[in-house]
Parts: C-alpha cells; sequence; structure tokens
C-alpha cells in the first residue's frame, strides 16, 4: 500500500473499544526512519492530543496485527518494522476523544544506534492537525 | 587520457518519494533514466520481505534489473550495536549482522556492502566490536566477492583516527575485500539550510557538521589506494546548474588526478518535499558527467 508522505497518516486516527464506552483512540504512523528496523531499536511512543500529554510508558504499539506494550516492545529485537508498513499507537483514554479536527503530537523514541550516545534515545517531533469522524 | 568514472544512482535519494509516490518499479525508471548504469539500495529500506524476500520479489528484482539494464552496485546495511535496551551487540552478533548482509547482497547481485556500525563517542567512533566482526567474515566476503566499505562520512574526515584505524585495518590484514566508501558530504564548504525541527541552538552544537567539515578534496590523492566507492552526496543543485554545498569541480579534478574508475553514485539528501528528488539527481549526474568531460578536453584543471 502506498502511504501518505506525512509520517502522521490521515486514515487510521480513530476511537476504539465498544460504541457506546469507547476504550481510547489510535494513530497510524510511518516508519520514523528512512529504513526498516526491528522494533526493539523504538523505545515507546510519546503522543499529546489537544495539549493533552499520554507518555510513551502507558501507549501501545501494533505492527501487523500484533501489539507491543513498552516491555514488549524492548524485547522484540526478532520483529522487523518495513519500511512501507504502517504501525498503529494505541492510546488509552476513557471515551476517546470527541469528533472533530485536533492538534495531534506524535514523538517516537529511537536508538539510532549510529548517532552520538548523548542523542539516544532520540525523538523526531511530528505535529499534524488530524481528524476524528466518528464518536 | 584518464580513467573514466562509472555513474549510478542509490535509491535513498528518493526517500519520503519511495513507499508514498514511488514503488520499486517506479524507482528503477528514475535511476535508469539518468543515463546510470548501477543502482545502489538499502537493504532494510528497498528489499520487501528484507532480509529473506520472497521469490516473486525476486523475480521482480531480476526482471527490473534486465529490463532497465542496471547492475547493482552499493547495498547498505547496519550493525545495529544497540539493539538491546541493557547491552551492546557482542562481536558475534556484529559478525552475524554482517553474515546476513553479504548473503543477502550476494543473492541479489551486489560487489558493494556498506555497513554502518552504532557509535560510542560524540566523535563517531564505531563500537569497537567492528574490527573483530569484519575479521570474522572476511573469507565469506572473499567467497562471495563483495567488498565490505565502512563509509567515511561527515562529521568524520579523511584526517582522523576512525578513517586512519580503517586504513591500518586494510594494511594488517592485507584483505581485498574491506575498503573506504568515501561520501562527499566530506567535502561541502557552504553550510545547509536548516532541516525541519532543527534550531540555532542545535546547529551550534549537534549538528555543527552540517555548516560543512571542509575536507581538501586534495586528501583523496593520499588514500585513493583504499577506495573503492563513492556515494555522491549532495543537497541542491539550483537552476543554474551549480552545486550549491559541495565543490564539485575540485572534487572531480582531483578523483580524475587520482585515477578514480569506480562509481559515483548519486545521493540526493535535500528537501523531502514529493517529486523533488528525481529532477535533483538529474542535474547532479549532468553536472559531474559535465565536469568530467571538462576535466578530460582540459577546461577543468
Amino acid at each position: 500500500m502506498l502511504l501518505e508522505q506525512a509520517p502522521i497518516q490521515s486514515t487510521g486516527f480513530r476511537n476504539y473499544g465498544p460504541v457506546d464506552a469507547r476504550e481510547g483512540f489510535e494513530i497510524r504512523i510511518r516508519t520514523p526512519n528512512y529504513r526498516g528496523f526491528r522494533i526493539s531499536l523504538l523505545d515507546g511512543v510519546d503522543v499529546a492530543v489537544d495539549g493533552e500529554r499520554f507518555g510513551y510508558e502507558n501507549n501501545l504499539f501494533a505492527l501487523n496485527g500484533q501489539t507491543f506494550s513498552l516491555e514488549e516492545l524492548r524485547a522484540a529485537s526478532d520483529v522487523r518494522w518495513e519500511l512501507g508498513d504502517p504501525a498503529t499507537i494505541i492510546v488509552p483514554r476513557p471515551g476517546g476523544l470527541e469528533p472533530g479536527i485536533h492538534q495531534v503530537y506524535v514523538g517516537c523514541r529511537v536508538r539510532y544506534p549510529y548517532f552520538p550516545p548523548k542523542l539516544q534515545p532520540h525523538t523526531m517531533p511530528w505535529n499534524r492537525l488530524l481528524t476524528i469522524v466518528l464518536p | 587520457m584518464t580513467a573514466s568514472f562509472k555513474y549510478g544512482v542509490s535509491l535513498y535519494s528518493y526517500t519520503d518519494d519511495f513507499g508514498t509516490i514511488m514503488g520499486l518499479e517506479e524507482g528503477f525508471d528514475a535511476v535508469a533514466g539518468t543515463g546510470a548504469t548501477g543502482i545502489e539500495i538499502l537493504g532494510e529500506a528497498h528489499v520487501k520481505g528484507y532480509p529473506e524476500p520472497s521469490s516473486q520479489w525476486l523475480d521482480t528484482w531480476f526482471r527490473l534489473l534486465d529490463q532497465y539494464q542496471l547492475e547493482p552496485t552499493n547495498m547498505c546495511s547496519w550493525v545495529d550495536t544497540r539493539l538491546h535496551l541493557e547491552r551492546n551487540l557482542t562481536v558475534e552478533e556484529g559478525a552475524g549482522e554482517l553474515e546476513r548482509d553479504l548473503t543477502l547482497a550476494h543473492r541479489l547481485g551486489f560487489k558493494f556492502l556498506r555497513p554502518k556500525f552504532g557509535v560510542v563517542t560524540s566523535d563517531l567512533d564505531p563500537d569497537p566490536i567492528w574490527e573483530g566482526a569484519v575479521e570474522r567474515v572476511l573469507d565469506l566476503a572473499h567467497k562471495l566477492d563483495i567488498v565490505i566499505c565502512p563509509e567515511i562520512h561527515a562529521p568524520t574526515p579523511i584526517s582522523h583516527r576512525v578513517t586512519q584505524n580503517y586504513i591500518q585495518f586494510i594494511e594488517r590484514t592485507g584483505t581485498k575485500n574491506f575498503a573506504l566508501l568515501i561520501d562527499f558530504g566530506i567535502f561541502q564548504d557552504r553550510p545547509l539550510p536548516f532541516w525541519p525541527q532543527e534550531t540555532p541552538e542545535m546547529r551550534e552544537f549537534d549538528t555543527a557538521f552540517l555548516n560543512g567539515i571542509k575536507v581538501n578534496p586534495e586528501e583523496l590523492l593520499d588514500i585513493i589506494q583504499y577506495v573503492a566507492f563513492i556515494q555522491a552526496k549532495f543537497h541542491h543543485i539550483n537552476d543554474d546548474l551549480e552545486d550549491e554545498h559541495i565543490p564539485l569541480p575540485k572534487v572531480i579534478s582531483a578523483l580524475k588526478r587520482a585515477g578514480y574508475s569506480g562509481y559515483l553514485s548519486s545521493e540526493y539528501e535535500g528537501v523531502r518535499d514529493p517529486w523533488v528528488a528525481i529532477d535533483q539527481v538529474r542535474r547532479q549526474q549532468l553536472l559531474m558527467r559535465k565536469l568530467e568531460k571538462d576535466f578530460d578536453e582540459g577546461r577543468l584543471a
């Protein structure tokens, strides 16, 4: 599938959980890198929506139908995130988000082994306006 | 008449286009359309199913090579020394990463492999496992007829212990399967524009090398016997066909006088808006060919 060039994708921003009792929301992203990599190099993903912060310790990461907690990510040195594969950040927030346009921040905390030690992990700050369509 | 360059293009040039507006076939078309004869890739970006592509993908790869008349040049790889949060890779594990990529590079027909090792200092000294890891796979590289090429890349200049250590390794082992890859970025002598998210404070410290580390291209003449491959890094060629950051006439002149006859593989690393890279690469290919001709015909000294 060809993805949008913006790292945070428009499609895939939605609430999850039962319709009348949403448990949180999801954001679809591309790889925070110009190559694929093993996901133990991804030390969690920070998220903020309209200024409300959701720390990397509690967000989940889903790739090709498999979901990882931070602890599971750190152990997943044999799982590859391919360049062309979108991943989903799952953010618990009872009630989900209101339908509407939201200011979304995503910060993937990545260890780039060839960057100096003091830059580990390194976060590329991504910001984008995204739209939730359904409650 | 001096030796002639070979011209190639790295698919890295099309980063952010690749997988969004460009698939593998469009990438081949863009490369071949420049008149280049070689294609360079990043294994873990451009090979679907890396490091074990499907037979269907392999069929496509060889069909495209044939159809576009391109030869595989260099495959870039990584030795992810910080794969685990709590410890760095061992020599054995590092050798395993190299073995994996040598095997894949060979399957795809590549002659050069550029492994990027993790670093352990702010000065970008590679993790010390590099030496033991490389030594363990030299026989395999020899058997597969592949030259392993660490890249000499800004902020690391030619006159630096990292480069000197690689040269000492070549001298000590006498190997023909380990050599330097020179990235044109070390010759950059004018500052790059700020990248998105980059601040003046960052430029003053962490990314100061983006102002250019200004290696004198004449230094190529001292080390050319160790150079196997060149990534012709560039950031912007303007509408008057001038490179705004790399002193290409000086670099091309030095390479010609040094007798280099290997690949110049275009590596565009500039604005990543869609559809910009394809023509930027064409401009650089034109400019490099023009400069080579100028040298050959006595207009460039």
